[in-house]
């Protein structure tokens, strides 16, 4: 049998490129694949979501409503009603949540361990890509329900979009489906952009992501360097890793179906159909920066440049739009600005102490993020202390201050656990080494 | 194999041994055929794409707000009755309105932009401006947010001031919606209102055009 197949698919030759391939074990190295996982649960739930849900804002009558609800709200009603419906549909959002925590903490990984470094350069920017696009995913569903507070949610979202100088009303149009909430197309078209157009552009991301790492091999653990220095260490591909990988799949969906049947994700009965008050909105957590700094952007901050009609530069452009776009910018210029000496390979990690200032500036990074969401609380009670002066001197002072802090506390590790400078791209002395085979 | 790249390798040589010029002309034509097939690629994608625009439908119920209008509730028990002025106390909660046509009675509740907010507060408060298109001390604006375009839908006791949920832009009913603190750019614009037959009217349209955008 084994013979017959080989002959025809030339299966020893498979076996020996791709099913023996080295995979480096690491426990960070696991959070690329729970975002995959993640990603996959999303597919498998959300195939379960659309044979139910109805992408339209049309109104009917609904037991125990005493007007008539829109049926997109109504079917999510259903859902919930159906076996296990309300679990199914949390593990959908909540697998939106892991998805998203986990590729941004992949993404840490990479940046602070170096590896986004040649030849991984293509690697990361679309990394970067998938988890602007994972984000765009998620909040094209948000709306979907329909009820009261994610159809607020999706406001602030259609007017960041309009913010934009020039284009924005245009953009804001085509992907809302016109003005929303009021327009009958949005939910057809936010439905569309959810569940198909953007998942599809995911999946080749993701392909692609694969397919280079693959190509590229994984950046190896510091210790892979010590032992055997020059070659790749770590498990084949199969059995080991995939079995490591099936057993953590099944771990991920057991855990987010705990998650799911202890917490319902975004009760839509409390939340209401749409009506004419406006919730006490606040955006999942990864919105929450954003929101922060529009709350703290001034209103008088705006000009206009009366040029084609529409040039307007308002605080809700810079909060919403600017301020996130140049950090995204900013992440995809890194591998070319923070590159390996005399463009050598990066095929060991390097660790975070030993690169203090890249270490410093992340987490100073980091907690200009956590300043920026701390300003989305302004406002709420048992929050007076924090005033838009308070907030905007946090945003400014503690990412400095962190940087420093953290500056001295990486140089002072460094000192201790490594003495001198190791040599990293010279061990094996290879110049094509065994890595680019 | 290679002899075989090798003689493509030498026929390419001979090519342009041969005939230099010609080499040139055919590659500018090409290049030429190429620009013109992008660009008219892109031309009539924009052209098409201006199709993925909505076209805005309109029905009785998404009309804008216009003068004569009768406001009514757009929520709550009263839904869709006039507000009586006579139920409007002094300094509390705003009430959120739709205008409802006068001839037809249809409530033109589908379009955000023409939720109305109405409060009464201490007529001796209102600014000269503002008082103009108030009745009793009872003002009416544009529910829609200047910033972001939530419904403005708190009420700040303490300051007086109209709150949004969204991003907390106050406004002050007092003096024409302006914005006293917040993000909002501008204030919201008032809608003058007459009383009549214990109903509230809009008198005319929205002082300015009402929306994010405006
Ligand atoms: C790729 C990443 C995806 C993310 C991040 C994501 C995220 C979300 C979120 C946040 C919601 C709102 C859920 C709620 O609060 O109730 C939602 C709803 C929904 N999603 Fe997804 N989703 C993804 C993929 C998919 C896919 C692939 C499908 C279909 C094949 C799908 C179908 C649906 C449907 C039908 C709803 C509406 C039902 C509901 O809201 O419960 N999603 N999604
Ligand atoms: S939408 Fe009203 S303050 Fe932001």
């Amino acid at each position: 049998m084994y013979q017959w197949l080989d002959e025809r698919l030339d299966i020893t030759r498979f076996n020996n490129k791709v099913l023996r391939k080295a995979f480096p074990v690491h426990h960070t190295f696991f959070l690329g694949e729970i975002t995959l996982f993640a990603f996959v649960v999303l597919v498998l739930t959300g195939i379960f979501l659309t044979f139910n849900y109805e992408p339209s804002t049309r109104l009917i009558k609904v037991a125990g409503y005493t007007d008539p609800v829109q049926a997109a709200y109504a079917s999510i009603l259903y859902i919930d009603s159906l076996p296990f419906g309300a679990v199914i549909r949390s593990v959908h959002h909540w697998s939106a949540h892991i998805m998203i925590a986990a590729a941004f903490l992949h993404l840490l990984r990479i940046l602070l361990s170096g590896a986004y470094k040649k030849p991984r350069e293509l690697n990361w920017i679309i990394g970067m890509l998938m988890l602007v696009t994972s984000i765009v995913v998620a909040f094209t569903g948000y709306a979907l329900p329909y009820d009261n507070y994610a159809v607020t949610a999706t406001r602030i979202g259609h007017g960041i979009a309009q913010s934009v100088p020039w284009v924005g009303v245009a953009v804001a149009q085509i992907m809302f489906g016109g003005d929303f909430p009021g327009s009958d197309h949005s939910i057809p078209r936010l439905f569309s952009l959810h569940v198909l157009w953007l998942p599809l552009a995911l999946m080749g991301l993701i392909g692609a992501h694969l397919l280079i790492m693959v190509k590229q091999k994984h950046t190896q653990p510091k210790y892979a360097e010590k032992v055997a220095p020059g070659k790749i260490l770590g498990v084949p591909l199969f059995p080991q890793q995939a079995v490591m990988s099936g057993v953590l799949f099944l771990v991920y969906v057991a855990v987010v179906t705990l998650i799911a049947g202890g917490f319902l994700a975004h009760p839509v009965e409390a939340y209401g159909p749409l009506s004419a008050n406006t919730p006490a909105v606040k955006p999942d957590w990864y919105f929450l920066w954003i929101y922060g700094l529009l709350k703290i952007i001034p209103s008088h901050w705006e000009f206009t440049i009366p040029l084609f009609n529409g040039g307007k530069f308002g605080p809700e452009f810079w909060g919403g739009v600017l301020i996130p776009s140049i950090l995204l910018v900013g992440g995809l210029l890194i591998p070319f600005f923070s590159v390996t000496k005399d463009g050598q390979k990066q095929r060991y990690l390097e660790l975070p102490s030993q690169k203090p200032v890249r270490t410093s500036l992340t987490i100073a990074g980091l907690m200009f993020l956590i300043m920026g969401t701390l300003a989305g609380y302004i406002g709420d009670s048992g929050m007076e202390w924090l005033t838009i002066p308070v907030a905007w001197t946090l945003l400014i002072v503690a990412p400095i201050v962190t940087y420093f802090v953290c500056y001295i506390i990486m140089r002072a590790i460094w000192g201790k656990t490594w003495p001198q400078e190791p040599q990293i791209e010279f061990i094996g002395g290879a110049k094509g080494s065994a890595a680019d085979d | 194999m290679a002899d075989y790249e090798a003689q493509i390798e030498h026929n390419i040589l001979e090519h342009e041994e041969e005939e230099p010029s010609a080499n040139t002309t055919r590659r500018a034509v090409l290049q030429a055929a190429i620009g013109v097939g992008v660009a008219g690629t892109v031309l009539s994608t924009l052209y098409v794409g201006a199709g993925l625009v909505p076209k805005k439908v309109f029905t009785p119920e998404n009309e804008p707000l216009a003068a004569g209008d009768i406001l009514v509730y757009a929520q709550g028990p009263n839904q869709n009755k006039p507000i009586n002025p006579a139920d409007l106390k002094v300094d509390v909660l705003q009430i959120i309105a739709y205008p409802m046509n006068p001839k037809t009675n249809v409530v033109k509740g589908s379009d955000p932009n023409n939720t109305v907010l109405i409060v009464k507060i201490q007529p001796s408060r209102l600014t000269p401006a503002t008082a103009k298109g108030a009745v009793d001390g009872i003002v009416a604006y544009s529910g829609v947010c200047k910033h972001l375009g939530c419904i403005v839908s708190n009420w700040d006791p303490n300051l007086e001031q109209f709150v949004c949920p969204c991003h907390q832009g106050h406004y002050d009913p007092a003096n024409s919606g302006k914005v006293m603190s917040g993000p909002p750019p501008k204030p919201i614009p008032q809608l003058p209102i007459k009383i009549e037959n214990n109903q509230i009217i809009a008198m005319a349209f929205f002082l300015a055009p009402p929306g994010v955008n405006a």
